[in-house]
């Protein structure tokens, strides 16, 4: 077997083709244009766009619709390659949405580890005051690589589990557009390595949000970081209409849309924030590029581009952020809102009890998706927009707070009364519910606009997003990791392991975000790479020091955590089909779950989490025939 | 029932403790910087009212989270738990009672945040230009230009903000306030210092290789110091 059998192998080789096609493509343009032939810039953006396409042509994830363009029929191909072997689908092109769900979570856990060392490298820095090894460019390549990674690496994350999950809880055999959901995923591996590849031609450092003018006149980094957004933004876009109409059309009879397990309400919602707001990003970024490469000042106000733009000003720089936040708020809660629904999914497992208020939580995922659409001027308090737009931004903001309690209370009522059991998964989700908390809390103190000017763009606001990304989506992340691990392995990981992480990771978290919001009121400004040491009567070092040293101990967990499962899934215990007694669908079939998941089309014949009534069951899968 | 009511009394009673404890936490972590404008007497008031919001509400879920967990706690038994759907009452009550905080709070920093931007008649104006990675202040009055921001104590200020280059924020955390200096127009900060000392402004928005070096040292004086300065740099003008 060579190494070009794998997919991943041809697409990287058509991703390097791809490149070289296309800055030769600007060099002979240039020529025949009679203008000097290497621009870097032009060369680097054409040659990033025909990169993403090189990739896809090599792996192979265009292939079928290339062949029905020539009226060659393609049936679609099920279980593993006939003549490699089983383990090489995970890394080409494969048409099982429980393959491409693994694809997405491992490709996001990497992503994770090197967003997070990233990050585990300034924090360093940060421990004391003064520059100690990290230059100030790089200390600003480092914070928006950081986010933007993150970002990546969470889309990924929620990727990964709504493509698992989705179709194992509404028993369908797959998704409904398998072939789009595999192009989704690897529009995934170009973008992320664009990303990468970026801090190496000059990097980028105005952080992840990339506010221009600073984004319009920094290094070529900026244009493979722009196009490694707009690949991962089209991965969102057609994952989430592969979701919705998942969801919408091939649910089993029965299964009406209050009957569907909740975290499935909650990727309703995360899908349909992602299929209309993922557009905004993508033109903000798009319309900077261009700015750059041919001088169409969309953000330039007065021809600061200079010689550059031959079109100089009437630009406006705000207009930049209305386009950006209109994308890159409701994104939080594209982020936090599947976490949110794990939580949901795992509490009545755990607690032995139903869900308290299915509905209210159910439409209080879709009532967070449809104020988040609202709200996103809260992050433009100080930009210099009209003044009065800050009082209707601020009242749509102080809305979210009544849907994100209903959660919290509701989550309460389902643990009050119950029988909780505390295995590592649900620790997680009690973590995740306390560092919500506190990201939720820091919230209305942003939202009102008198408190937000002190605060705004200072450390606080790192503390608050970090509260709300690990509670949100952290947290639950790794409590699905561990509560789904025997389904997708058959094999149960190491329980201690698991509790010492959580034990290790959450006080720790709490800690950092404390510290992180502490810094921030003494008056620590974001995205510095040194700060004064005299703030906060001399306190802010000491705080720094223990940010870093948390840091580095959720690090430590994670690691433990990924050397747990990579310990046990293929020699841990066998984990039995349904170790954690739950009712939903995916558990009730053999662990691993196989090819085509269920045997026989799902009926439903009860509630999901009637825990506690004897004798009902939610689904059956056997035929009606049997009963 | 009987149970639950008992139940909830102690949940309470530790409710109370507790999120007296977490305001007392949070009170000795968060540490304002010093209060050195009349605007920031009602910002850190408001800033007090949302730490107590926060300690009740944390203390609220984190008690009765906590106290299920214990109590309700499988105790090595593999029943199940009470088979309750929901309770419609209760869910109106949470929707309803936090949207009186809501109200209450969007109302008072409505009327503070016109308070606290209100243009003043006899504003004295300085204009302040970002510049990557340093700050320029100009007195329209006296045409004076220095790389140092000084001003008259108990005196309105407002300060113009441009920029030439990239996007900067306005910030001395003694004063609270804080705004962009966007290119291509020029945007406003309100405030009235009311003690005399020296400052750091502080640039917030991040503005490429030097913005964590972006300073200006502030120095607000006495109004008759402040007049001879004034004088002092009228001086250097003419000369």
């Amino acid at each position: 077997m060579s190494l070009f059998s794998l997919g991943i192998a041809r697409g990287l080789v058509g991703q390097t083709l791809g490149m070289l096609v296309g800055m030769l493509l600007t060099v002979v343009t240039r020529v025949l244009l009679g203008w000097e032939a290497w621009a870097a810039e032009p060369a680097w953006t054409v040659g990033a766009v025909c990169s993403i396409i090189g990739f896809l042509l090599g792996v192979g994830a265009l292939d079928d619709w290339l062949q029905w363009t020539k009226g060659i029929d393609t049936p679609l191909h099920h279980g593993p390659p006939a003549d490699k072997p089983a383990w090489t689908r995970y890394f080409s092109v494969d048409y099982n949405h429980k393959v491409i769900g693994v694809q997405y979570t491992v490709w996001g856990i990497l992503l994770l580890m090197v967003g997070g060392t990233v990050a585990m490298i300034f924090r360093t820095e940060l421990a004391q005051a003064g520059l100690q090894f990290l230059g100030l460019g790089l200390y600003n390549s480092f914070i928006g690589m950081h986010g933007m990674i993150m970002i990546f690496a969470i889309l990924l994350g929620v990727g990964g589990m709504a493509n698992y999950l989705v179709p194992l809880l509404i028993g369908a055999e797959d998704m409904a557009f398998p072939r789009l959901n595999a192009l989704g995923f690897w529009f995934n591996v170009p973008g992320s390595l664009l990303l990468l590849l970026s801090l190496f031609i000059g990097g980028w450092d105005a952080g992840w949000t990339a506010y221009p003018p600073l984004s319009a006149r920094g290094p070529i980094g900026y244009q493979l970081f722009f196009l490694g957004v707009f690949a991962i933004g089209l991965s969102s876009i057609v994952g989430s209409l592969n979701l919705l109409v998942t969801l919408l059309c091939m649910r089993p009879q029965g299964m009406s849309l209050f009957r569907m397990p909740i975290f499935c309400w909650a990727v309703f919602a995360t899908s349909l924030i992602q299929l209309t707001a993922t557009q905004l990003i993508g033109v903000s970024f798009l319309m900077v590029s261009v700015q750059r490469a041919i001088g169409m000042g969309f953000f330039d106000p007065r021809g600061i581009l200079g010689e550059i733009s031959p079109l100089v000003g009437g630009g406006d720089p705000v207009l930049f952020q209305h386009l950006f936040w209109f994308y890159s708020h409701p994104a939080v809660y594209i982020f936090v809102l599947p976490g949110l629904g794990i939580i949901s999914e795992l509490l009545p497992v755990f607690s032995r009890k139903p869900l308290f208020g299915y509905k209210w939580i159910a439409l209080s995922s879709m009532a967070i998706a449809i104020v988040g659409f609202l709200v996103w001027g809260h992050h433009m308090f100080v930009s210099g927009y009209n003044d009065i737009l800050r009082v209707p931004f601020m009242y749509s903001t102080l809305l979210v707070a009544i849907p994100t309690g209903v959660k919290f209370f509701s989550w309460l009522g389902t643990m009050w009364g119950g029988k909780i059991h505390f295995d590592t998964p649900m620790l997680f989700v009690l973590g995740a519910i306390s560092v919500f908390l506190i990201g939720g809390l820091s919230g209305p103190i942003l939202a009102t606009v008198p408190t937000d000017f002190p605060l705004h763009d200072s450390y606080f606001v790192v503390g608050h997003f970090h509260a709300t990304m690990f509670g949100g989506f952290v947290f639950p992340f790794f409590a699905a990791l561990y509560f789904w691990f025997p389904k997708v392995t058959g094999r149960m990981y190491n329980e201690t392991l698991g509790k010492i992480h959580f034990f290790i990771m959450t006080p720790a978290f709490w800690v950092q975000t404390l510290g992180q919001m502490g810094v921030g009121v003494m008056g620590m400004r974001r995205r510095i790479a040194d700060y004064d040491p005299s703030l906060g009567n001399y306190q802010i070092e000491s705080w720094h020091l223990a940010v870093t040293i948390a840091g580095f101990a959720i690090a430590f967990g994670v690691l433990l955590m990924l050397w747990n499962f990579f310990q046990n899934a293929e020699v841990g215990v066998a984990a039995g089909d349904n170790p954690w007694r739950s009712r939903s669908p995916e558990w009730q079939i053999p662990s691993p779950v196989p090819e085509h998941s269920f045997a026989a089309p799902l009926r439903v014949v009860g509630e999901p989490y009637d825990y506690g009534l004897a004798d009902s069951g939610y689904v059956s899968t056997a035929t009606p025939g049997d009963d | 029932m009987a149970n639950n009511r008992r139940h909830f009394v102690i949940a309470s009673v530790l409710i109370v403790i507790f999120t007296v404890l977490v305001y007392w936490l949070l009170d000795g972590v968060l540490l304002k910087p010093e209060a050195a404008v009349v605007q920031a007497a009602p910002i850190d008031n408001l800033f007090d009212q949302h730490i107590w919001l926060i300690a009740f509400l944390f203390a609220l879920v984190v008690v009765f989270m906590c106290y299920a967990l214990i109590v309700f706690r499988a105790r090595g038994d593999e029943g199940d738990g009470e088979h309750m759907h929901g309770n419609t009452t209760l869910e109106i009550a949470w929707t309803v009672i936090p949207c009186v905080f809501v109200i209450y709070f969007a109302v008072i920093s409505t009327t503070m945040l016109f308070d606290i931007t209100r243009p003043h008649p006899d504003e004295y104006v300085v204009n302040a230009e970002g510049r990557q990675w340093s700050w320029l202040f100009t007195y329209p009055e006296s045409g004076a230009i220095t790389q140092e921001l000084v001003l008259p104590v108990d005196t309105p200020i407002r300060i113009d903000l441009t920029s030439d280059d990239v996007l900067h924020n306005f910030w001395v955390p003694e004063f609270r306030v804080k705004q962009d200096s966007v290119p291509g127009k020029t945007t406003y900060v309100r405030f009235t210092p009311n003690k005399v000392g020296e400052y750091v402004l502080r640039c917030a928005e991040l503005c490429g290789l030097n913005h964590s070096g972006m300073l200006a040292a502030v120095r607000v004086v006495s109004r008759d110091e402040f007049d001879l300065w004034n004088s002092e740099q009228i001086a250097q003008i003419q000369e």
